[in-house]
C-alpha cells in the first residue's frame, strides 16, 4: 500500500534553542534522561545517544561580516531515501516504512553496529542490556520519525511541539517547495542559506534550511552510501545467499566485512575466522 | 498506540458515507436552500437551519436511501435481508415524513415505523439520517460565514444538535464543530459550552493517560461535558464526523463518570 511520502521540514533560522523538541522526543519515546558533562555551551550531549535520539546543536559561528551567530540546529536521524545503515545491516533489521521513514526491528537486531559505524550523520547508536544470566547484548536505537504517530495520522512529537515553527511536517513536495522559498527570504541576512537535502544519499525525509555551509553545522557536504555498503548489500549478500546458503554466508559476510569497512576498528590478529 | 477504538472495518464504512454525503451535498441545487439570516433569533440560540426554507428533492432523497443500502450490504452481505423492502415502503409521502421526523430527531417515530414494518429498530432512523445530512451540510456552509460565536447551551448554531466536540485549531483556538452538519463555530478556551460559565473552578479536565491529542472538558456547574482534539498534531485533518466518531471512547469515560452529553443547570433547592 503506497502511502504518501512525508518529510520533517526543518528550519533552522526559526529555532530559538528551547529545546522542547528533545523533551518532548524523550516523553514520547519513553527514553531515560542522561547525565552528560558542561561541555561549554548551551548544548546538553555532544551528539545524539542510544537514549536521545534528538539533541539541539549551538554553534558559534563568526560570519562573513565578522560578527558572531549563534546557530541552533534540531539534529537527529535524516531518514536517508538511501540509507547506508539499511545497507550494512547484515540481519535485515533495519527497513523503510510505507512513510519513508527509517526503522530499526529490535528483535532482529544483533547489535554489530555496523549501521552506527557506516551512518554518514552519525546519529545511530548502541544500548547495552543485559540478559537475565547478567550475559551483555546490544541493541541499535535512533530517532524513528515517531513512525508509531504517523501510523495513527500524528506528527512527530518533536513537530507538534515545536513553539517557533521551526518544523513543519507534511507532504514531501511542498515541504521542499517550503523550504526553497524560504532560502530565497533569508539570503539576506544568511548569504550562505541552503536547503539541505543531499542527493548521494537519494535525498532525506528531514529536510533542512541551513543558514551556514553544512560544514559549520558538523555536516558533511556531500554525504553518500560508502560504495562497501552497496558491494555488500546489492551484490555480495545475495549472490553469496544464492550460492553458498545462509550458514556459510555468516563466515563471507564476516570476511567481507572486515575487508571493506572503511571506518571499522582494527581486529585482532585471526579475528576473520568466527568459529 | 492506538487512537480510536472503533474496528477499521467500521471507521472504513463511516469514511465511506462520509465521501458520499460530499458528493451528494454538491448535487444539490443551492437555490432550493433559502436561509433566512434572523440575527436576533441567532442571538437567541435558535438553530438556523430550522429558519431556513428548504425544497427537499424527494426522488434524490430516495435515490440516497438506496445509494445507502448498497453500500452497507457490500460491507456486510448479511444485512441483504435486512434492508431490502424499505425502498418498497418508501413512497413521496413516506419520504417527506422521514425528512421531517429526521430533522427533528424524532426517535420515537422510527422506533415505531420499524416496529410497524417489522425492520430492525435502528435502520429507518440511520437511513433517513443519514440522507438528510447532506442537506443539512449544505444549509451549513451557505450559512458558515455569518458564523462566529454559538450560544452557549443552545447546541449547533446551524442544526441544533448538541455540542460534543471541539477541536483546538491554529494558536491554540478552540473552535466547536458539529459532526451531524460540519458547521464549525468558536469558543472560548474556558467557558461550559452547555451553561456558559466561565467560572475556572468548576471547569475541569480528563485526560486518558496514553492519549495524546485529546481530553474530556467537564463543568461541575452543569455537569455536562465536550470533548476536545488537539487537531494541531494530525498530518490531515479529519472530518469533524470522524473525529467524533473515532473518540467515541471518550463518551464512554465522560458519561462512566457521572457527565452528560447535555448539560443540566442545578436547580437551587
Amino acid at each position: 500500500m503506497a502511502k504518501k511520502e512525508y518529510v520533517k521540514f526543518v528550519d533552522v533560522t526559526k529555532c530559538d534553542g528551547c529545546r522542547a523538541c528533545m523533551v518532548a522526543c524523550k516523553n514520547w519515546n519513553d527514553l531515560p534522561a542522561e547525565q552528560t558533562e558542561f561541555l561549554g555551551s548551551s548544548q546538553s550531549h555532544a551528539k545524539t545517544t542510544a537514549d536521545t535520539w534528538n539533541v539541539l546543536q549551538f554553534v558559534e559561528h563568526e560570519n562573513s561580516k565578522g560578527g558572531l551567530d549563534y546557530l541552533f540546529r534540531h539534529s537527529s536521524c535524516f531518514h536517508c531515501t538511501d540509507a547506508a545503515c539499511e545497507k550494512v545491516c547484515p540481519e535485515n533489521a533495519i527497513s523503510y516504512t510505507e512513510f519513508g521513514t527509517v526503522v530499526i526491528d529490535h528483535d532482529k537486531c544483533v547489535g554489530c553496529g555496523y549501521c552506527v559505524q557506516n551512518c554518514p550523520f552519525e546519529v545511530i547508536s548502541l544500548k547495552e542490556y543485559k540478559d537475565k544470566n547478567g550475559k551483555e547484548y546490544r541493541k541499535a536505537h535512533k530517532c524513528t520519525m515517531c513512525t508509531d504517530r504517523l501510523e495513527e495520522g500524528l506528527q512527530p512529537a518533536c513537530v507538534t511541539t515545536c513553539h517557533t515553527g521551526a518544523m513543519e511536517f507534511g507532504d514531501k513536495d511542498a515541504m521542499i517547495q517550503k523550504a526553497e522559498k524560504r532560502v530565497q527570504e533569508i539570503k539576506d541576512r544568511y548569504p550562505n542559506a541552503q536547503v539541505y537535502n543531499p542527493q548521494g544519499v537519494g535525498g532525506t525525509h528531514t529536510v533542512y534550511v541551513l543558514a551556514e555551509k553544512p560544514s559549520v553545522y558538523g555536516l558533511p557536504e556531500n554525504p553518500k552510501v560508502p560504495t562497501s555498503a552497496v558491494v555488500w548489500k546489492d551484490y555480495a549478500q545475495p549472490v553469496g545467499k544464492l550460492m553458498l546458503g545462509a550458514t556459510t554466508m555468516a563466515l563471507v559476510g564476516a570476511f567481507v566485512t572486515n575487508k571493506f569497512f572503511s571506518k571499522k576498528t582494527e581486529q585482532e590478529n585471526g579475528g576473520e575466522s568466527h568459529e | 498506540m492506538i487512537k480510536s477504538v472503533v474496528s477499521k472495518e467500521y471507521q472504513n464504512l463511516q469514511k465511506e458515507l462520509i465521501r458520499l454525503q460530499a458528493q451528494w451535498k454538491g448535487m444539490i441545487n443551492p437555490e432550493t436552500i433559502k436561509p433566512n439570516l434572523d440575527k436576533a433569533a441567532m442571538a437567541a440560540g435558535v438553530p438556523a437551519a430550522a429558519l431556513t426554507a428548504i425544497d427537499f428533492e424527494i426522488s434524490l432523497f430516495q435515490q440516497w436511501i438506496e445509494d445507502i443500502n448498497t453500500l452497507l450490504i457490500n460491507h456486510n452481505p448479511e444485512l441483504e435481508a435486512k434492508l431490502s423492502g424499505i425502498e418498497g415502503l418508501l413512497n413521496e409521502e413516506t419520504a417527506i415524513r422521514w425528512i421531517e421526523e429526521a430533522f427533528s430527531f424524532n426517535h420515537v417515530y422510527f422506533e415505531s415505523f420499524a416496529e410497524e414494518h417489522g425492520l430492525e429498530p435502528w435502520i429507518p432512523q440511520f437511513l433517513a439520517e443519514t440522507a438528510l445530512r447532506p442537506y443539512l451540510q449544505k444549509t451549513a456552509e451557505m450559512i458558515q460565514p455569518e458564523l462566529d460565536r454559538g450560544v452557549p447551551g443552545a447546541g449547533c448554531p446551524v442544526c441544533g444538535e448538541p455540542v460534543r466536540l471541539a477541536a483546538l485549531e491554529d494558536e491554540g483556538k478552540k473552535v466547536l464543530h458539529c459532526p451531524r452538519c460540519l458547521a464549525h463555530w468558536r469558543a472560548k478556551r474556558l467557558e461550559c459550552s452547555h451553561c456558559g460559565t466561565e467560572d475556572y473552578e468548576k471547569i475541569k479536565f480528563l485526560t486518558i493517560e496514553g492519549d495524546a491529542t485529546s481530553q474530556i472538558q467537564v463543568c461541575e456547574d452543569c455537569n455536562g461535558y465536550i470533548k476536545i482534539i488537539d487537531t494541531r498534531q494530525y498530518i490531515e485533518k479529519p472530518s469533524a464526523a470522524l473525529l467524533d466518531l473515532n473518540s467515541i471512547h471518550l463518551d464512554f469515560v465522560a458519561q462512566e463518570n457521572g457527565y452528560k452529553a447535555v448539560g443540566e443547570k442545578k436547580q437551587p433547592n
